[in-house]
């Protein structure tokens, strides 16, 4: 783009531009709009509208009077109340607790397992490494709703041969308890995602140039040692990559609950932040105090994955 | 707010909310408020002219609706009905229906919930039908249907199935402690103590904490009431004397552990246990007979009984339920409330509802349908439904009123039952915090509310 405009601009500063010189130069700064407009459409319509709207209702609010707004609607500007309401709800707040724990608990984790997995399977000694790489990955494949239908045999009390099995050794195993359904869920998630992320480490596995790994043997490293001081610190920006992924990811959980919630009665309504918005907006038909919602964990999640961010950047340069 | 602090640290910032802010002052200018439709104080419709044609179109999550209207269709070659299947109310019909009116669309008929009735009305939703002689019909309904779909002194919907309540049980695993069908709810405790005191691993029936709706049931059926529409707006009472002592009893309950509380009945979990003798009985609407019959194991082993009862109150109640609804953007009102008030009142209507959609209970004053007087072979050859839902219909609560934000207050109570097994908090509390958590959100919404004192 940049190289056709000076190409053209070039003849406009040496004389004044004669009818054709014009048109071309319109249809040059046309093309790249009309190639770009389905994708701009699209855009406007299903992301920035949207993210408008849900600014501008955020700040609204309906005013009714009488039995059922009979006597009268009106619908206003609301100013902060939206917000305020929002953040003092305290099944809103539970609900970001609890993802702020789910996030540090589980990200790691997942994290660790990918990076295991990937550095495994990447080692000289693999055996069948494409056939394991895409059986990890399987998973990923499986949408989060039927992945939880699934998960969910293994969870019920009575259909599942885990707890079965717990009882024969004497263990009662309890999935759905109320402290122990946000770590059920937790191992779904883990589940479908560590082959995902492992694969994103692979692919920043394998752009590791040979002659280091060779320079490495010939130094005498073991493949402990080359993980450790050659392919970890190189990967860094993989796993970066993958952790602010996933801190996105945990923030909008909404699916597994979602579905779990049908066989787990320790799932409360607003149990993740999304969750809440949803039911604020769809169950409660309050559109406002639900687009409120939705700001406040787009802009925890800005937040949380710029700082990541950050603190990484800082981290590294140091 | 304070922009001057802003102006000197973060400029474009600034510049970005101001344009924001423009978009959404033009935004709010441009936008009707939801609610405001009115049209109940526009003129009536008349119906349309001798000889015209005309397709009405009906929202329902009920299965083979078409063939019903199919029926209608044959006999009214110009009202046809169309049935247009919508998802199950909460889990995405009504998302729809609310997307359509707010558009300025929609069907002529929706299927919706009987506590749902008062959302629909805050949304300016619904049609109020008395404006087209729907008075007339009130004779054929159960007049507790009739009385929930009645406000303000209009007709709002068509009743079209409830939930009359019952008790259904396992004679052979009550034998294992001498037990017979409870005739009270003290009787019923007594018979859950000695269930599980016999056998651990055995329990009466499980006790939703995680869904508030029987427990409203209960309540009402002890003579509850909750929401009282007045002309100074909602009395709102969930702590009246008659929910208290439902809470207290079934606080004592779970505290005894007389009730399983770790699956709710129809669950997965549920339906095993059922079908292994380790869930004893339920207390069900009647519509809870076709997932009773999906135990398995369970042909020929179950009865059904009354449902037990409070020192006070009502000898039954109701649980679920729906309507036929005209909403508010159709443009022949009087046709689709004529439909409606057939496929729910006619022989014809109400044995194809059952037939092919499986509703609950006929509202119809006067017929259950053919299917429903035969024996069951798979409750032991009983003839459940005129032996004990055809009375219970008519001792169901007749004053009980929906409110304009029920599955507000549903899913805040549930949240709320809910804690008694994560920390102990009582039913009895529960029910303290929802009042008031109720009473608050219907003041931010603008209406008219008075606690009761």
């Amino acid at each position: 783009m940049t190289t056709s405009e000076t190409a053209v601009s070039t003849p406009v500063v040496a004389a004044p531009p004669t009818a054709p010189a014009r048109r071309h130069r319109r249809m040059h700064v046309a093309a790249p709009w009309i190639l770009l407009a389905p994708f701009l459409a699209l855009f406007l319509l299903t992301v920035l509208g949207p993210v408008i709207l849900a600014v501008v209702q955020s700040f609204t609010r309906i005013n009714r009077a009488g039995l059922f707004g009979e006597k009268g609607v009106t619908s206003g500007f609301a100013g902060f109340d939206n917000y305020v309401q929002a953040l003092s709800n305290g099944n809103f707040i539970q609900a970001i607790g609890r993802v702020l724990l789910f996030g540090i608990v589980q990200v790691p984790v997942m994290t660790v397992f990918a990076t295991v997995l990937a550095l495994l399977l990447e080692s000289a000694s693999a055996r069948w490494p494409a056939f394991f790489r895409a059986a990890y990955f399987l998973p990923y494949g499986i949408p989060g709703v039927i992945a939880t239908i699934l998960w969910s045999f293994l969870y019920v009390p009575g259909l599942s041969p885990i707890i079965d099995v717990g009882k024969l050794v004497g263990l009662d195993i309890d999935f759905l308890g109320p402290n122990t359904v946000l770590w059920s869920i937790a191992n779904i998630v883990t589940w479908t995602y560590t082959g995902y992320n492992m694969l994103v480490i692979i692919a920043q596995l394998k752009a590791i140039p040979s002659e280091i790994y060779e320079a490495a043997r010939v130094d005498g490293a073991s493949p402990l040692r080359i993980a450790a001081s050659i392919q970890l610190p190189l990967i860094r920006p993989a796993l970066v990559l993958s952790v602010v992924f996933s801190i996105i990811g945990t923030l909008q959980l909404f699916v597994e609950p979602m579905v779990l919630r049908t066989v787990a009665p320790a799932i409360v309504t607003e149990y993740t932040p999304n969750l809440s918005a949803y039911t604020n907006a769809f169950a409660y038909n309050d559109y406002g105090i639900a687009s409120a919602e939705a700001v406040i964990i787009a802009v925890a999640a800005f937040v949380l994955s710029f700082g990541f961010l950050a603190w990484t950047n800082r981290k590294g340069r140091s | 707010m304070n922009e001057r602090g802003l102006r000197v640290t973060i400029g474009r910032r600034r510049l970005l909310g101001l344009g924001l802010g423009a978009l959404g002052a033009a935004a709010l200018a441009g936008c009707a408020p939801p609610g405001a439709n009115p049209v109940n104080s526009q003129p009536v419709i008349p119906a349309a002219a001798p000889g015209e044609k005309i397709t009405l179109t009906y929202w329902a999550w009920l299965k083979d609706l078409q063939k019903v209207a199919d029926i209608w269709n044959a006999k009214n070659p110009n009202v046809q009905v169309e049935a247009v299947f919508s998802l199950g109310g909460a889990s995405g019909g009504y998302q729809k229906m609310y997307s359509a009116l707010a558009a300025g669309g929609g069907p002529d008929l929706a299927q919706v919930e009987l506590r749902s009735v008062p959302e629909f009305m805050l949304v300016g939703g619904l049609v109020d039908l008395s404006r087209y002689g729907a008075q007339q019909h009130a004779s054929l309904y159960d007049e507790a249907a009739w009385g929930q779909v009645n406000f303000n002194g209009g007709v709002y919907a068509i009743p079209q199935d409830t939930g009359p309540m019952g008790w259904y049980y396992q004679p052979a695993v009550l034998e294992k402690v001498g037990g017979q069908p409870p005739a009270t709810w003290d009787e019923w405790a007594q018979l859950a103590e000695a269930l599980h005191k016999k056998d651990p691993s055995v329990y009466l029936e499980s006790f939703s904490v995680a869904d508030a709706s029987p427990f409203i049931s209960y309540a009402a059926q002890a003579g509850a009431k909750w929401f009282t529409p007045t002309d100074d707006g909602w009395l709102v009472n969930l702590i009246d004397d008659a929910s208290l002592a439902v809470a207290r009893f079934f606080d004592k309950a779970v505290d005894n552990q007389w009730v399983q509380t770790a699956y709710d009945a129809y669950s997965p979990g549920w339906t095993a246990a059922a079908g292994n003798g380790q869930i004893a009985a339920l207390t069900g609407a009647s519509w809870g007979d076709a997932l009773v019959e999906t135990i398995g194991t369970g042909a020929g082993k179950w009865k059904v009984a009354p449902m037990p009862k409070w020192p006070t109150g009502f000898g039954s109640t109701a649980l679920g339920g729906s309507s036929a609804a005209v909403l508010a953007n159709s443009k022949h009102p009087k046709e689709a409330m004529d439909f409606a008030v057939w496929m729910t009142t006619s022989k014809e209507g109400v044995d194809a509802m059952i037939k092919y959609c499986g509703i609950g209970w006929s509202p119809a004053r006067d017929y259950i349908g053919a299917q429903r007087q035969q024996p069951s072979q798979f409750f032991s050859g009983q003839n459940y439904n005129t032996e004990v839902f055809v009375p219970a219909a008519k001792q169901q609560p007749t004053d009980w009123h929906w409110w304009p934000i029920t599955q507000r207050t549903i899913y805040a109570l549930s949240d709320q039952f809910r804690l008694k097994l994560t920390s102990g908090q009582s039913f009895v509390d529960s029910l303290h915090v929802t009042q008031k958590t109720t009473v608050d959100t219907l003041r931010q919404i603008g209406l008219t509310v008075q606690e009761a004192k």
